[in-house]
């Protein structure tokens, strides 16, 4: 099974992983994606945002492990055909919260290409910015190396 | 604006299914989400190729939304749903609402 694993710089990414917590937090009964469920059939309505948030949970519950002890010590992250689906989807929701509640004020343009002066932004909008940076750059590292082991699995 | 009509339902079902509306999967345009992201789950929930991913992701890009399949309600909030779980931007509209 491929895998892959990166050491990450201790001192960068650790206040990062405190903002990744703080966002999971708030999104542990909330939809990350402004979804209208309008159209879904209203019995089917609450279950369907349940079972929607209970994926997210889960997936988000699979990122957070990927920061544990073991992270604390070697800095080094692992993925594999096991967590490559569900980081990258906690990703996407995490980014999606960040941008809600921290990046307002920034251009689409600015938050499409990333190309922005971190020193420009204030806290928290900077370190949430670097937070939305490196979680992209988590993306971006899976589909590069385990775009077949997803689209297989 | 191209969409996927998936199955080949039999005569019968044809009949069924010419009475009742078409629904349409449609997906929004976001800033947040990465296009290589984006055409990953296109390829990964709709069974797109790797071209026809990519043409609806510029289609989403550029136009702010594409219809990605259409056909019968139950699969169509199949799409839907799966679409949500992985966090993009997803509405449906059926026929009689267009």
């Amino acid at each position: 099974m491929k895998r892959v694993e990166i050491r990450l710089s201790l001192e960068a990414v650790l206040p990062l992983i405190a903002v990744i917590r703080e966002v999971a937090d708030a999104l542990s009964d909330d939809l990350a994606a402004p979804n209208s469920l309008a159209d879904i059939e209203p019995d089917l309505r609450e279950g369907w945002r349940e079972d929607l948030v209970a994926a997210q949970n889960e997936a988000i519950a699979v990122l957070l492990a990927l920061f544990d002890e073991t992270f604390d010590e070697s800095g080094i992250v692992g993925f594999d055909a096991d967590n490559a689906e569900p980081v990258l989807r906690a990703c996407a929701a995490v980014r999606l919260r960040l941008r809600e509640r921290f990046l307002k004020g920034l251009d689409e343009e600015v938050l499409e290409s990333g190309d922005l002066e971190i020193e420009s932004l204030e806290e928290p909008a900077r370190k949430a910015f670097m937070c939305y940076l490196f979680l992209a750059t988590i993306q971006e590292l899976i589909i590069q190396h385990l775009d077949t082991s997803i689209l297989d699995g | 604006m191209s969409t996927h009509e998936q199955g080949s339902p039999s005569p019968a079902g044809a009949t069924a299914t010419a009475l009742e509306p078409r629904w349409h999967v449609i997906v929004l345009n976001d800033p947040v989400n990465l296009m290589s992201y984006v055409v990953l789950v296109f390829k990964k929930v709709l069974g797109f190729s790797e071209t026809e991913a990519r043409r609806h992701m510029l289609e989403v890009h550029e136009q702010g939304r594409s219809v990605v399949w259409s056909g019968a309600r139950e699969r169509a909030e199949h799409y839907a749903f799966a679409l949500q779980q992985w966090h993009l931007t997803v509405t449906l509209e059926s026929d009689e609402a267009r």
